[in-house]
């Protein structure tokens, strides 16, 4: 008991600091892992029993969480960046690793390491900004699968090179069979355990059944438990009942994945000058690598500046799965423990400064260094035109009414798609996104008569409003809280959320309000909603 | 290489758990026979599983998880209300069972202290199974689930003493009327100053703590394992059972707003321990000499499974409750608890029994356990067969109105789930067409201000739609911004057959919605596109 009683407290730690701090916990509970092997204070003999159940739990939700859907239309970018990323950086750690004089083995596993981008990291930042859906989140998103799926197939592989060629072989025969086993198991095993219909416990029990399945499966074709336990997750990954499983199996991993990483922490050994200097060379081909290639592929596969940048920094931190490549490494002997460390420290590093890279004000800092920051870019000539800022889906149809009256319209949006289709259809196009002033001069905002801005984070409007007083905003807003920021700064919100709701009402009245329903209820009278905040004459004197 | 031993151990335990449970389906079994049959066949049957320390260590934490968890179901004025049945019924089925079994054991033609080992084994009933049956019946919160909780934390004091008196029986010159007060002293001692320190932290420390803890739901639930695993070490250091320090760290965090949630998130964790602890008892029971005292054991077997009850019965029906709560709460001690066979296990080690008592204790226990939770599953069917034939008019009890099941949903309701700007102003508005609304959101600050009725927690989790009464719903709406969550609902509402109204945030989601079983969506940015156009055309464009 005071064993766990122990791991637990560390971890309430981490978890304050990660609060406090507004940092990642992953680091930190490595840190507390550390500091408590240091202080004596984290049981010995439950390390193995930690580190084995912790990789186990961890690589299973990461396949769970394989969901390709989720990338949709960022597919081809999506592969692209990511094999690119993944080769660029592996070959380059492997490079540097070698002239920071590590031996082959080792270089490769720090190669293989450094590629991997941290999931537990990049998705609650994503979350949290609320850009998960977005195109270069989902583009992020697609880099994190094809990242994942490229490390749990080389790992098997790596960990047998040294036993030569037919080792290597084997194993991947032995992956193969397995990654076989968990496409049957998708398509008849997955569905048949979400029709069970079973409670939350009988379908966990069930979930967990399947994990260790696999898990027993890879021990007998001599692949690592990670590999196993991550094709488990991918035969589990289908809705529904990837769905039905993630509620009962959230807790269960946090327990799990806490108490790993700070065993792992426990492992770390107290770096020396040199290891220090390792480790920083590492963080700067990490931070450097990532950022440039992903850029500049995300670029040519469509991006704008902004949004792919803005994924590179995303993306520019080891991870999780890096932790377990070297740990299998570790406790194979195929790396040394001061290499661990290194690793695990460059690991701690990058993810703890993933918030602070990807502030807003870092990104307009690095945007200046862009070389093509500012070029292609004539300004126009209209006046008194319309500008419509954002045209994905929701915006297209209110370009149609726009053109179809005549109007004289200037498109701004960041995504190369519609702009090409747009441009291709006569349509007057700055390719760009709205917090960039240069993009909203060469569209000559100030001179327009009527802005109508879709974008979906409205406080990305600051610039434009700001730039523009005088002219006519309309914004897209969803919350009270940003509609008042807008109205605050002189823009007319339009409520979504409020729009979303009268269509309810009307289909729910229609639905399920029988005759004689509609008698004597308050607000029952058809359209006493009508009037929304910002349909009201606005009480600026100058209407 | 990683020592994978205990994914071997856990893994044969859950695979066989969940082939038990899948036959306990189809059998109509419950979920916990199933469970020590898997046990059997894996230890006494085959011998296929050894558990080690770590696979303990997963027992006794999910015994702890799951006091934590009554802890946090019930608030400490629940349990006040049966205080002094607990501890009269308590005390009182004690003394009764334990002279009982002496006497029967006794005649049977055990020695002395034998006899009094088999009489002690007997008294104790199994706070685990109980427990976990009525959780599973949703019987908890009820009169007669909530005065068993009390029972068996007075049970769980007894047993520190028993404990004592037991380690004085190896060294009877230890023995001493002191010794015992001592101990006696130092329990109640304990539990006065935890249950002192429970209340001052519920009232002062614990709501600003997890109310700075509550914008990451990872953390709060860290924190709050943490606090579980503080109080169950306070415990053993003032010598009270961890059990009742897990529980009395549960009703300190059961007043805060995010209980429910709380309760969600530990529920799988248990769930899966307890599992394990299922399983492994069975395991490790030592039933080879069972053969040599099988009249012995039939006849202590229905000792426990009938007259246990009938002791109880009489001391409650004396304590002035109905019929019905004093039956139902008599059939929870029909069974004898997991810490009968250590103690009994200590006693063959210390050479006072042979392995044919301890064999002995292993059969009882398991039969009762089994047949007591028949009982308990099956307790209203029993209640009227018993009462049918006259058997209770013995104990004069008054009689009881038979229990109107309190129903305050009638049906027909809304459910909303996501109190977002959209979630929020459909509350409101299906309010004033006078519909009766559950709302549900994680945040309980969101929901605060709303006048529906409300459910804190995750939909995506069935217990809270279960609360919610999705069954009875006329419609659920989503106005969540999460992709897989919104899947997930119109997934659960097809399978309740209730209609599904969710909001499609992106256009690209639709398709899925509705194939996953949605009857209607609302297409926010449509909806919001329309609007704006409809704005454009009020500042004089599009004429």
């Amino acid at each position: 008991m005071s064993q766990i009683a122990l791991f637990l407290g560390g971890a309430v730690v981490a978890h304050g600091i990660a609060r406090r701090w507004g940092l990642p916990a992953t680091p930190l509970l490595l840190l507390a892992g550390f500091v408590m092997a240091r202080a004596g204070l984290l049981p010995p003999d439950l390390l193995q029993d930690a580190l084995v159940l912790g990789l186990t739990f961890l690589l299973f939700v990461v396949g769970v969480e394989l969901t390709p859907r989720r990338v949709r239309a960022q597919r081809t970018a999506a592969l692209r960046v990511g094999f690119l990323q993944f080769t660029t950086l592996g070959l380059l750690g492997t490079l540097t690793s070698l002239a920071l004089g590590f031996d082959g083995l080792t270089a490769l596993y720090t190669g293989l390491a450094l590629t991997a981008s941290s999931t537990l990291v990049i998705i609650p930042l994503l979350q949290q900004r609320r850009q998960l859906f977005e195109p270069y989140g989902r583009l992020v998103t697609g880099v994190l699968l094809v990242q994942d799926v490229l490390i749990i197939l080389l790992m098997p592989l790596l960990i047998r090179l040294p036993g030569g060629w037919p080792a290597v072989l084997a194993s991947l025969a032995g992956t193969t069979a397995l990654l076989a086993l968990a496409f049957l198991a998708q398509r008849s095993l997955a569905p048949r355990l979400a029709r069970l219909h079973a409670d939350e416990e009988l379908l966990l029990l069930g979930g967990l059944a399947v994990l260790f399945a696999f898990v027993g499966m890879a021990h007998a074709l001599a692949l690592p438990v990670a590999a196993g336990a991550f094709l488990a997750g991918v035969a589990l990954s289908p809705f529904p009942v990837s769905g039905l499983l993630r509620g009962p199996l959230t807790p269960v991993v946090v327990f799990f994945t806490a108490i790993f990483f700070l065993a792992l922490g426990g492992l770390l050994t107290v770096p020396g000058p040199r290891e220090l200097v390792h480790a920083l060379v590492l963080v700067l081909v990490v931070l450097v690598v990532t950022p440039v290639v992903v850029t500049a592929v995300a670029e040519r596969s469509g991006f704008t500046a902004r949004p792919a940048l803005e994924a590179g920094l995303l993306l520019s931190q080891t991870s999780e799965l890096s932790l377990v490549v070297a740990l299998h490494a570790l406790l194979l002997g195929h790396i040394s423990p001061d290499s661990f460390s290194v690793l695990a420290l460059a690991t701690v590093a990058t993810m703890v400064l993933t918030p602070y890279l990807t502030g807003e004000a870092r990104l307009n800092a690095l945007l200046r260094l862009h070389p093509l920051a500012g070029k292609d870019m004539e300004e126009g000539t209209q006046s008194n035109h319309i500008v419509l800022l954002g045209c994905g889906s929701g915006g297209l149809p209110l370009l149609e009414t726009l053109l179809a009256a005549g109007e004289e319209v200037v498109v701004i949006d960041d995504d190369p798609e519609i702009i090409t289709r747009l441009r291709q259809g006569g349509v007057a196009c700055v390719h760009g996104t709205a917090s960039d002033p240069q993009v909203l001069r060469v569209a000559r905002v100030e001179k327009a008569m009527l802005v109508g801005s879709t974008i979906r984070r409205p406080r990305d409007n600051q610039i434009l409003l700001e730039s523009a007083p005088q002219v006519t905003v309309l914004v897209r807003v969803f919350d009270e809280e940003d509609a008042l920021w807008v109205e605050e700064r002189g823009g007319i919100p339009v409520l979504y959320s409020a729009a979303a709701a009268d269509e309810f009402n009307q289909w729910f009245k229609a639905t399920f309000a029988g005759p004689g329903d509609t008698g004597n209820r308050p607000g029952a009278a058809p359209d006493t909603r009508a009037q929304h905040p910002e349909e009201r004459p606005r009480s600026d004197p100058g209407e | 290489m990683l020592d994978p031993a205990i994914l071997f151990d856990l893994g044969k335990i859950v695979i066989a758990a969940m082939a038990a449970a899948l036959l306990a389906r189809v059998a109509r079994a419950p979920a916990i026979v199933a469970f020590i049959v898997a046990g059997l066949l894996l230890g006494p049957a085959t011998g296929l599983l050894e558990p080690t320390a770590a696979v303990h260590l997963i027992t006794e934490t999910g015994i702890v998880l799951l006091l934590f968890l009554v802890g946090l179901e019930l608030s400490l004025d629940k349990i006040r209300d049966v205080g002094r049945v607990a501890i009269l019924a308590g005390l009182g089925q004690v003394a009764f069972t334990a002279c009982g079994g002496f006497v029967l054991s006794y005649l049977l033609g055990f020695g002395v202290i034998e006899s009094i080992f088999i009489a002690t084994a007997l008294t104790f009933s199994s706070t685990v199974v109980v427990v976990k049956v009525l959780t599973q019946k949703g019987d908890l919160d009820t009169l007669y689930g909530r005065i068993a909780v009390g029972i068996f934390l007075v049970q769980d004091l007894v047993v520190i003493v028993a404990l004592t008196l037991l380690s004085g029986l190896g060294n009877p010159e230890e023995l001493t009327a002191a010794t015992v007060a001592r101990s006696l002293a130092a329990a109640f001692g304990g539990m006065a100053l935890l249950l002192g320190a429970a209340l001052l932290a519920a009232r002062y420390l614990l709501p600003p703590l997890f109310a700075w803890m509550s914008t990451s739901t990872e953390g709060m639930f860290i924190w709050s394992l943490g606090w579980c695993f503080l109080f169950v070490m306070a415990a053993e250091w003032t010598g009270v059972s961890k059990e009742i320090g897990a529980f009395l760290a549960g009703v300190s965090l059961a007043q805060l707003p995010y209980s429910g949630e709380l309760r969600r998130r530990v529920h799988p964790l248990m769930s899966f321990f307890v599992m394990v602890f299922f399983v492994s008892l069975a395991v490790e029971m030592e039933l080879g000499a069972a053969g040599e005292h099988w009249a012995a054991a039939v006849l202590l077997s229905v000792f426990v499974l009938v007259g246990n009850p009938i002791i109880f019965m009489a001391v409650i029906a004396r304590l002035g409750y109905g019929e019905r709560t004093a039956f139902f709460t008599s059939v929870t001690v029909a069974q004898i608890s997991e810490f009968s066979f250590v103690f009994a296990a200590v006693g063959l080690s210390a050479g006072l029994i042979d392995a044919a008592v301890l064999s002995l204790i292993g059969v009882v226990g398991l039969v009762t356990i089994a047949g007591s939770v028949y009982m308990i599953l099956y307790n209203q069917p029993l209640y009227a067969f018993v009462k049918r034939r006259g058997l209770l008019r013995v104990f004069g009890a008054r009689a009881e109105p038979e229990d109107v099941a309190e129903e305050d949903l009638p049906g027909g309701h809304v459910i909303v789930v996501g109190m977002n700007a959209l979630g929020r102003r459909i509350v409101t508005d299906l309010l004033d067409r006078g519909e009766e609304v559950v709302a549900i959101d994680t945040d309980p600050f969101k929901l605060a201000p709303l006048s529906s009725r409300k459910v804190l927690g995750s939909a995506e989790d069935p217990s809270v739609l279960a609360e919610a009464r999705l069954e009875r719903a006329k419609l659920l709406v989503s106005a969540l911004q999460i992709e897989d969550a919104n899947n997930l609902l119109a997934y659960r509402c097809r399978n309740a057959g209730v209609p599904a109204s969710i909001h499609a945030f992106d256009l690209a989601l639709m398709e899925e919605l509705r194939a996953n079983g949605a009857d209607h969506l609302m297409v926010s940015k449509s909806a919001g596109t329309k609007r704006m156009a409809r704005l454009f055309r009020a500042k004089g464009v599009l004429e």
